[in-house]
């Protein structure tokens, strides 16, 4: 035997994993188990030519998959590894000349083609693909590439980057169309439709993640009308908890967490608000385009959307999806850190919306797919201009609104204040214009609020309002008498203490020892932040933050030596960042008057940066002569008109935020290089622009966004022309719906992925989605009506030994139910569900085996508080055992597709796990409680519970044999009702263990 | 038991046996509907196949059946273990920034250089210089390999244990157990195949050092931990004899219904036998660690009457490792013991810190790899020891050592391996590799390659690459192979 064929053996769906091993350990048996079928059934590979050649050969369906297995890694997309200079991916490659002669493919004409020459080569070293390889074509591939070339060898890009078309025939065609249609013809028999009780408990499970309660079984049962079943699936997408099950969904594709793993798994500041975000987002049917857009740009979006019911602003949480990633503890080189990080947020990105894995052209053009590392690059661009901030997730509407009352009230004060002044005063005003250079007095100038603007500093948030302080006329409180105009700087309190903002500096680069900021405040923050890293902390980058609590001016010091020559920017704002999580109490505010980068000393004066003054306002030295005015009593003046007016501020309402969300924000536009071999040590000379991916339409406009360029990522993703953003959301829908894409792999929609089974089925929902508005909720529903969809899942008939894997849908595919159906569904059937929607998440139950730094120092309850599985915290170095046993990935990147994995230790937990034994204890005493139940009527109702369906007489009779058994074995004293308990508690804890339980059967 | 026959292991029926065949060609089928896809099973697994637990085999004859890694979390100070540097003792207290460059440190607090604590002895046949800190473990040096050339890329704990667990820095990677027993699966049909033995420290970055990534769920790590519960979820809790069984029989009659009137559900049909497994390793986990059947000399060797709880608590782990060895687990990793201040991350006071811990698991690694030896188990067992990093040779303040990925020590011992080996040279501070550098994916590709796996051609697609516990990188150390 030799390893070849141990390794083409695959073995699948083995009853345990641990029977493969006793194949292992006995070659004999492995053998044996192996060669026979492949006798009785001619399955090898080499055996595979039983199937006759299409009329037609395909380029993507039957051509491309053998060049890419086979050829590509020599002869593909990527030059650095191609050999003989030869490449198969394009038309122009494989009919140009050879290096040698001849053409490698000549349409038409086969036996003039080299290609077919060299595969049927019979030297060692002609044959293609070198037998070094371990690849070799079968007959079948030799003959279909012999007619494809004598077809005319048709090079069609691949399958998904051609934009989606319906034929004409088909324009009114409906989904059981297109899957019938292949059920004819591979002869296959569609099962019957499922029962009723089938039916509600498949489309609640699958809608909802939950049984359907009993009574909406009975009620769907009798109801005979002949919209019933769709009224029945629209009663569960209208269900709260439809939100909760498809919002999880979305969970897997973004990483979701809310800690940051790694030392000391730091908490990811307000991760929840993005799930209720999410939740609410699939309740409200929000359409997919702007799903997308919110997630990629929501904080740039020029229409901001508001939560409908509370005014909440809605757009810019989506955002925290970028900021979902891990956090290395102080990393010695940032620099990688922040690649590492970008690297993570470009295969996410790219993986979720287009089902590509563009993170493979890193270090290199992709091996397979037309991604080139300057697509990587240009992507790396738009990430590296995206600042991580803090958001608050409480703005709203009316904040925004009664922000803007007050600017314009301030506006109007300072204007006629300064009106009369200037009619006063227009001789004496003498405008004072020093040169300001630069390094004049060995610093230079990053930002300076003492004149009307912030210098080029970026805001978030509402704290900082439009502007500085500069000329605001302060006045006395109930005369209106002219005391003084303000000074200019930064102010995060122009409303009140306790408003969240933020004001960063553009990107510079570090070029002096200190950086310096004149700044006072109370409980607020300004952190240098190098290479967008975030983490910072003893014990390296301690020195990169400091707290502000003090009312008097101080000059702040950082010293910034150590990493000369690296990017930064500075970050101002009120609040603290507490073990990294964001918290902004109500006093907190911060001022500041500028920033400066300087070697050695801090300057003994700071000048005004001479900036061009704005026809109404005053410069800086203006306001000090005013002042000097206004204090020897040469200008008195009065504004008794403006007292009410700045009286009316008082009476707004409140503008404090305490909620607050991780998301990211817009900074400098930076333009990548190519990292050569994917090393940032080693740059290209020259950035590539900021755009989309160059294969796909607009992939060859560079963004002129002045920040990121996200909003232009995303509208180039919604293009119409783009022809995968459509076909990837539809296809995962049918995946959460069948149990399994069209295309298989969800989330690579690439050349490795694998085709479509019904691929004119999925261009006809792709373009019926985008047609539709791009309606979540409406695909569902279009699909879940489909008889495809109502199809049992009985299998008692032929069809399986041709479509053993169920591709073609001729019954509904049998599956498990994910970690938190079962968890949820336990919960469900024992009523002890607490189906509170949104809030913070309970904290995890930590057992003996879960231990490691940055464990909490309590354990969250056994039960989790009776509330759903999504509501549970996801602590990446702790992560939920149940979890995690019955497939939740681990939250490192996208998975649009659960592996369904079959270990004893989910056996180990439906038997054992204190958390089942406890609920089946709860369901035994709900069952108790009714009284007046005869034996029948208990089994009844637990089988409702359960699997929503009425037992058999047969069921009926083997519980009581069963429950018989059982009490003999307690043989307890105690009372009756305790026996009771006892013994029902083993019934339930038993039901719980059966497959129908945890499968949709 | 007889009363409850259904519940017993049985031979492979017809139909399972089908079952086994029919996925491997009705893949194969599918494929040659569209032509063969990318996804031939003959050399790549696709994220697709992840739900059929794929074995592989191995590529070659193996030299080892089993790996006990011994994790030294936290990293030991290799000039005050295996590589001695007389020259630190010369220049003791002197600036080390006038001697050589020093690189960014993780504390940034570099002192003055400084001598090892400890006197080193030349022991063996081979007359390996061993510190007094490893009095036992140097009886065994003609047995051990020693690589003094390994280096890390990463600085921080939490990157570099990830990067030696999985070969990579990021968190969420599989783990080199899961490489193992995705490749080779368990010999032991009641045990995981991929075991860490919790002494107390779970290292930083937690347990997904010792995580599935994105292979499937299977291949993750079981925790295995002293006392009464050795296993999540391993004690039953019915309180009445053969109540369980009772229960089992009840639901697997009611199982094997449903599946009579579904016709064929190969899932279903694996979960049901899934609890014949489950069922069986209640009874066989709490078995190994009840160490009735070992002699009390056995148990004498691995230090069971140390005065030293920590020992005991080792010795204890080491004997279980061997037990699982045994049993045919395949990879199992020993995590360090609470030691009163930390694990080898002394960046103070390191004379006290170094002796703690090296006195907690010297006689029983020593007493494991006699005890292997002596029961013939060595040849089939390597035995890995290491920690995710070196030590600086200057000081962390006056008595502590920083963070040094740029070179420490490690060793192997056992099947395969050359014993009273010593390989790569570090320079004379022990500071920097000078001579055959040995990379964390060097070290992967070497255990892999006695372990009987190419590391080039074991993979799994994901994320549209074929990706290797080793990535692209790593070489087999030829030198220190017999």
């Amino acid at each position: 035997m030799n390893k070849e064929t141990f390794r083409s053996k695959e073995f699948y769906n083995l009853t345990t994993m641990f029977k493969f091993i006793d194949g292992i350990r006995n070659v004999g048996r492995i053998v044996a188990l192996c060669v026979l079928p492949a006798i009785l059934f001619s399955c090898g590979n080499s055996n595979s030519n039983y199937e006759p050649l299409p009329k037609t050969v395909d380029f993507n369906f039957h051509i491309r998959p053998i060049l890419v297995q086979n050829c590509y890694l020599c002869h593909g997309p990527d030059p650095s590894s191609r050999k003989a200079e030869l490449r198969l991916d394009t038309y122009e490659g494989a009919t140009a000349e050879l290096k040698e002669g001849g053409f490698a493919v000549v349409p038409g004409k086969p036996s003039k083609s080299q290609l077919m020459l060299r595969i049927n080569h019979e030297h060692e070293d002609k044959i293609m693909p070198p037998p070094e390889t371990n690849s070799k074509l079968t007959q079948r591939e030799k003959a279909l590439l012999e007619k494809w070339i004598k077809q005319g060898a048709e090079w069609k890009p691949h399958w998904s980057f051609i934009t989606p078309i319906i034929n004409e025939a088909d324009k009114n065609a409906r989904i059981d169309l297109f899957v019938d249609r292949q059920l004819e013809q591979k002869e296959l028999t569609k099962a019957p439709l499922a029962n009723k009780n089938t039916l509600i408990r498949r489309v609640a499970y699958l809608l909802t993640g939950l049984p359907p309660a009993p009574k909406d079984v009975k009620a769907y049962i009798s109801d005979t009308s002949e919209d019933a079943y769709g009224k029945m699936v629209d009663y569960y997408l209208n269900s709260p908890a439809y939100g909760e099950r498809w919002a999880r969904h979305w969970m897997d594709l973004v990483r979701y967490a809310e800690t940051k793993g790694h030392e000391f798994d730091y908490a990811i500041t307000g991760a929840w608000k993005y799930r209720d975000y999410l939740i609410r987002a699939f309740n409200n049917d929000l359409p997919y385009d702007q799903l997308l857009k919110e997630h990629l740009a929501g904080d740039v979006l020029e229409e901001k959307r508001y939560d409908s019911e509370t005014g909440i602003l809605e757009s810019q949480i989506a955002t925290a999806f970028y900021a979902m990633g891990e956090g290395t503890h102080s990393p010695v080189d940032i620099k990688q850190d922040e690649a590492n990080r970008i690297d993570n947020m470009i295969d996410v990105t790219t993986k979720t919306f287009q089902g590509l894995t563009v993170s493979c052209a890193k270090c290199h053009d992709h091996k397979f797919d037309p991604i080139t590392a300057a697509d990587y690059y240009a992507m790396y661009g738009v990430m590296e201009s995206t600042r991580f901030t803090p958001l608050n997730a409480d703005q709203s509407v009316s904040k925004e609104l009664t922000a803007k009352e007050i600017l314009d009230i301030n506006s109007y004060v300072k204007t006629t204040v300064a009106e009369k002044i200037t009619e006063e005063l227009s001789s004496q005003i003498t405008s004072n214009k020093k040169p300001n250079l630069d390094a004049v007095n060995g610093y230079k100038m990053i930002g300076d609020f003492r004149n009307t603007d912030f210098d080029g500093w970026a805001t978030t948030g509402l704290a900082f309002g439009d502007g500085t302080t500069l000329g605001y006329p302060i006045l006395q409180t109930f005369s209106g008498k002219l005391l003084s105009l303000e000074e200019g700087k930064a102010s995060s309190r122009i409303f009140e203490p306790g408003v969240m903002g933020t004001l960063r500096s553009p990107d510079f680069i570090l070029d002096s020892d200190f950086i310096g900021v004149r700044a006072r405040g109370e409980q607020s923050t300004i952190r240098i932040i190098v290479d967008n890293f975030q983490l910072i902390q003893w014990p390296i980058y301690g020195g990169l933050t400091q707290s502000v609590s003090s009312a008097k001016w101080n000059n702040y010091k950082f010293n910034v030596e150590p990493w000369k020559g690296h990017k930064a920017y500075i970050e101002i704002l009120p609040g603290i960042y507490d073990q990294h999580n964001f918290r902004l109490p109500p006093k907190a505010f911060i001022e500041a008057q500028y920033a400066i980068s300087y070697d050695s000393e801090w300057p003994r004066e700071v000048e005004t940066s001479n900036k061009e003054k704005p026809s109404k306002d005053f410069s800086l030295d203006g306001i000090k002569a005013i002042n000097a005015h206004i204090k020897n009593g040469r200008l008195k003046l009065q504004f008794p008109e403006l007292v009410a007016a700045i009286d009316s501020r008082k009476l707004s309402k409140p503008l404090k935020d305490n909620s607050f969300i991780y998301g990211v924000s817009d900074g400098s536009a930076t333009d990548s290089p190519v990292f050569i071999r994917g090393r940032y040590q080693e740059p290209s000379e020259e950035n590539i622009p900021r755009r989309f991916l160059s294969a796909l339409p607009q992939g060859d406009i560079p963004f002129q966004s002045k920040g990121s360029g996200r909003l232009e990522l995303a509208e180039a993703m919604l293009h119409g022309d783009n022809p995968l953003t459509s076909r990837v959301m539809v296809n995962r829908i049918w995946h959460h719906l069948f149990g399994k894409g069209i295309v298989e792999t969800v989330d690579n929609f690439g050349l490795q992925g694998k085709l479509p089974s019904h691929p004119q089925l999925l261009d006809h929902l792709a373009i019926k989605f985008q047609d539709e508005g791009w309606s979540i909720k409406n695909m569902i529903k279009y699909i879940v009506t489909s008889e495809t969809f109502k199809r049992s899942t009985l299998n008692d008939f032929e069809p399986s030994n041709k479509d053993p894997n169920n591709i073609f849908l001729a019954s509904f595919p049998i599956r498990r139910l994910e970690s938190e159906a079962i968890r949820d569904g336990i919960l469900s059937a024992a009523q002890s569900l607490d189906s509170t929607l949104y809030g913070p998440p309970i904290p995890t139950y930590l057992t003996q085996f879960m231990r490691g730094r940055g464990m909490p120092e309590e354990s969250g309850p056994l039960d989790g508080a009776g509330r759903r599985s999504i509501y549970q915290e996801v602590r990446r170095n702790f992560l939920e055992p149940m979890m995690t046993t019955f497939d939740r990935p681990i939250p490192f990147t996208t998975f649009g597709r659960r592996d369904v994995t079959n270990v004893p230790a989910q056996s180990l937990i439906l038997m054992n796990d204190p958390f089942v034994i406890q609920q089946s204890e709860i369901m035994a005493g709900k069952l108790l409680a009714q009284k007046n139940l005869s034996f029948d009527q208990k089994i009844e109702w637990i089988y409702m519970q359960m699997f929503s369906r009425k037992p058999t007489e047969k069921e009926i009779e083997n519980a009581s044999q069963f429950m018989a058994a059982i009490e003999e074995m307690k043989d307890m004293d105690g009372a009756d009702e305790n026996r009771d308990l006892e013994v029902w508690k083993e019934y339930c804890h038993s039901i719980f263990n059966l497959k129908e339980f945890i499968y949709l059967i | 038991m007889s009363k409850y026959h259904n519940f017993m292991q049985r031979p492979l029926s017809r139909r399972e046996m089908l079952t086994i065949c029919k996925g491997g060609f009705g893949s194969l089928a599918f494929m040659s509907l569209f032509g063969a896809t990318t996804f031939s099973c003959s050399r790549s697994k696709t994220a697709l196949d992840s739900s059929s637990n794929l074995l592989l085999g191995p590529h070659h004859l193996p030299k080892a059946k089993n790996v006990i890694f011994l994790y030294m979390d936290g990293g030991v100070s290799q000039v005050d273990s295996f590589d001695p540097k007389p020259r630190l003792a010369k220049e003791n207290g002197q600036d080390p920034r006038k001697k050589f460059k020093v690189d960014a440190t993780q504390f940034d607090n570099v002192g003055k250089i400084l001598k090892s604590p400890w006197d080193f002895k030349q022991y063996g046949d081979c007359g390996m210089p061993v510190s007094d800190l490893f009095p036992h473990i140097a009886t065994c040096v003609d047995d051990i390999a020693l690589i003094r050339s390994m280096t890390s890329q990463f600085p921080e704990h939490t990157n570099a244990n990830y990067f030696l667990h999985t070969g990579s820095g990021l968190q969420g990677r599989p783990s080199m157990g899961s490489w193992m027993t995705y490749g080779l699966g368990s010999e032991n049909k009641n045990i995981p195949g991929y075991v860490v033995l919790d002494g107390g420290l779970i290292p930083p970055g937690g347990l997904d050092n010792f995580k599935n990534g994105f292979l499937p769920a299977s291949y993750q790590a079981s925790i295995l931990r002293a006392g009464p519960q050795p296993v999540a979820n391993i004690i039953p809790k019915e309180n009445v004899p053969n109540l369980q069984e009772r229960k089992l029989d009840f639901i697997k009659q009611l199982d094997d219904k449903q599946l009579e009137a579904l016709g064929e559900a190969d899932a279903i049909e694996s979960a049901i036998s899934n609890y014949e497994l489950a069922y069986k390793m209640q009874s066989s986990i709490p078995e190994l660690t009840e160490f009735k059947e070992e002699t009390e000399a056995t148990k004498k060797l691995y230090g069971f009457d140390s005065d030293d709880p920590h020992t005991r608590g080792y010795a204890a782990q080491c004997l279980l490792a061997r037990r699982l060895v045994e049993r045919g687990v395949r990879f199992i990793e020993l995590t360090c013991p609470k030691v009163s201040a930390d694990r080898w991350d002394q960046h103070g006071d390191l004379k006290d810190g170094h002796e703690k811990n090296a006195h907690a698991v010297d006689q029983p690694i020593a007493g494991l790899i006699k005890d292997l030896k002596s029961r013939g188990m060595l040849e089939e067992t390597l035995v890995v020891w290491t920690g995710e990093f070196g030590r600086t040779p200057f000081a962390q303040g006056t008595d502590g050592r920083d963070h040094n990925p740029s070179a420490f020590s490690m060793w192997m011992a056992g099947a395969g391996i050359k014993g009273g080996t010593i390989f790569g040279r570090t320079d004379e501070y022990g500071y920097r590799v000078i001579e055959n550098e040995v990379t964390v994916h060097d070290l992967h590709a070497t255990i892999m390659h006695l372990m009987g796996i190419d590391h080039e051609h074991l993979t799994f697609r994901f994320g549209g690459r074929d990706m290797r516990l080793t990535d692209v990188h790593g070489h087999v150390i030829k030198d220190v192979l017999a």
